[in-house]
């Protein structure tokens, strides 16, 4: 949403961001993503508004203790963690990139499968 | 599916049912809101920033400007976790004063978190009869601390005034009468035709939510979240045999109750304290030393956590403030607000999670 009075944002969602434990939480998702931790700045600034940024670290914490428990494609995938803790990619996506890792499992070891279906999770947080 | 919105509605930052300057832009189609967006920095205080490289004398004072509603509490965190890193302890007779003065705050802090819920749904009555009993709350913080908001009561290895036995008399007659008021002010409450129909199956958060987003203090409470009063946690809470109130209906209507009941719990906390008070200092030694720490206190709206680095001289050389607010105000928006049958309950919703801007933009 745009509204033509609106200030630009994007320097104070930098701001937040970068302070001491929001920067180590960034870090932390951008290593479990694979991706480069400016990479994950710009789309976090892009995708979610300030208030979501401020409890980005709480809802990290909160997603390393609940999110995907059992399943070890979704708990590698990050279905959970990606998707409601951290909505980086939206659930129809993540669930088409769930079933189709879960059917390649069958066909291929299951490090490639998952690391496949890990380059799927990062074009779609990219796109 | 892709969603259709009819019309953005922003609320605020200047709002007549708003305490502090906030946006929060509304995607609606008809009287449905789909989602919501929070807009801050209104208010940006920089104040962690402010403290780094200062003596911990001076961040002690800032500590408590970080809000000016739950100030004694970001006092009593600081300290704690000064005296955690220092090894510094405390007399008994101080840490029931610390749990005395804390608990003052928070009936302070929840009445008036309830007197902007029953405003903002237009029962300015109630509103009115709740802030008039604030006043008896914040007149004994006064008579304990020597002040009414910025207390600075707390120091490490003590408190910095003891309670003389004719002002703890007066307090516990000025809580008898503030604990009467409130049986009559939650009686109104209610049942409260009017009241109910603006707040019972309003805002719903579930259990799963709550714990999604790490939604804290009464509004975590209210949905059914066990075992997150780190006042569960605390030595001295733990000798007064503190217990948790929980409701489970997730609405409106159960966060203001939460907070209710909790005056009451705080009322009763503070008579057994004042009753079971131990003799002896109110002030221990020792020197505040290098090292790094986090440590976490329950304030009236929930987890505070100050994660500290101290050097040889005492001095804060980092420090990372996470209050309840920053966890509260985002499951407002994205989890209680987002599918809101009518934009009319958007204010009441987002007030009864009890938001601090101040504190949010630490």
């Amino acid at each position: 949403m745009k509204f033509l009075y609106e200030k630009d944002l994007r320097q104070m969602k930098y701001t937040i961001l970068t302070s001491m434990r929001h920067d180590e939480t960034v870090r932390a998702i951008a290593a479990r993503l694979g991706m480069s931790d400016a990479k994950l700045r710009m789309v976090l600034i892009r995708r979610f508004d300030m208030s979501l940024l401020e409890n980005i670290e709480s809802r990290w914490q909160m997603g390393q203790q609940h999110a995907d428990d059992g399943d070890p494609v979704a708990a590698e995938l990050g279905c959970d963690l990606f998707t409601r803790f951290i909505p980086l990619v939206d659930r129809e996506t993540m669930q088409t990139i769930y079933s189709e890792t879960t059917a390649m499992t069958q066909e291929m070891p299951f490090e490639e499968a998952v690391a496949r279906g890990k380059e799927r999770v990062r074009e779609a947080v990219l796109s | 599916m892709k969603k259709t919105v009819d019309v953005s509605i922003p609320l605020g930052p200047m709002h007549p049912c708003w305490k502090e300057p906030v946006r929060i832009k509304c995607e609606t189609a008809g009287e449905r809101v789909l989602r919501a967006e929070v807009e801050l920095g209104y208010m940006k205080k920089g104040i962690e920033r402010i403290m780094r490289g200062r003596p911990w004398q001076e961040v002690m004072f800032l500590a408590e400007r970080v809000c000016g509603i739950c100030s004694v509490v970001h006092n009593m965190v600081f300290i704690e976790a000064m005296e955690k890193i220092s090894d510094i302890a405390v007399p008994p007779r101080a840490a029931y004063l610390r749990v005395v003065a804390n608990e003052l705050d928070r009936v302070a802090s929840h009445i008036l978190a309830n007197f902007s819920y029953c405003y903002t749904i237009e029962h300015e009555t109630l509103a009115m009869y709740l802030l008039n009993t604030r006043e008896t709350v914040l007149d004994n913080l006064e008579r304990l601390t020597g002040s009414r908001i910025n207390t600075a009561y707390m120091i490490p290895g003590g408190v910095r005034f003891d309670l003389l036995p004719g002002d703890a008399a007066a307090m516990l007659a000025d809580l008898a009468k503030v604990e009467e008021e409130m049986k009559r002010h939650v009686r109104i409450f209610e049942t409260g035709p009017l009241i109910a129909l603006r707040s019972k199956g309003i805002g719903y958060m579930s259990r799963e939510d709550a714990i999604r987003a790490h939604t804290v203090g009464p509004t975590a409470r209210a949905s059914g979240v066990e075992d997150c009063d780190l006042r569960l946690r605390h030595p001295t809470y733990r000798a007064l045999g503190f217990t948790q109130i929980t409701r489970t209906e997730g609405d409106n209507f159960a966060r203001v109750m939460v907070r209710f009941q909790e005056v009451f719990q705080s009322i009763d906390l503070i008579r057994k304290c004042i009753e079971t008070l131990p003799d002896g200092p109110i002030r221990g030694g020792g020197f505040c030393k290098a090292g790094e720490t986090s440590y976490a206190g329950e304030a009236p709206r929930g987890e505070l956590t100050y994660a500290i680095k101290t050097d040889d001289y005492g001095r804060v050389i980092d420090i990372a403030i996470r209050t309840p607010s920053v966890m509260n105000i985002e499951a407002c928006a994205h989890e209680m607000i987002k599918d809101a049958a009518s934009i009319a309950d958007v204010t009441s919703t987002f007030i009864s999670s009890d938001p601090c801007i101040a504190c949010n933009e630490r």
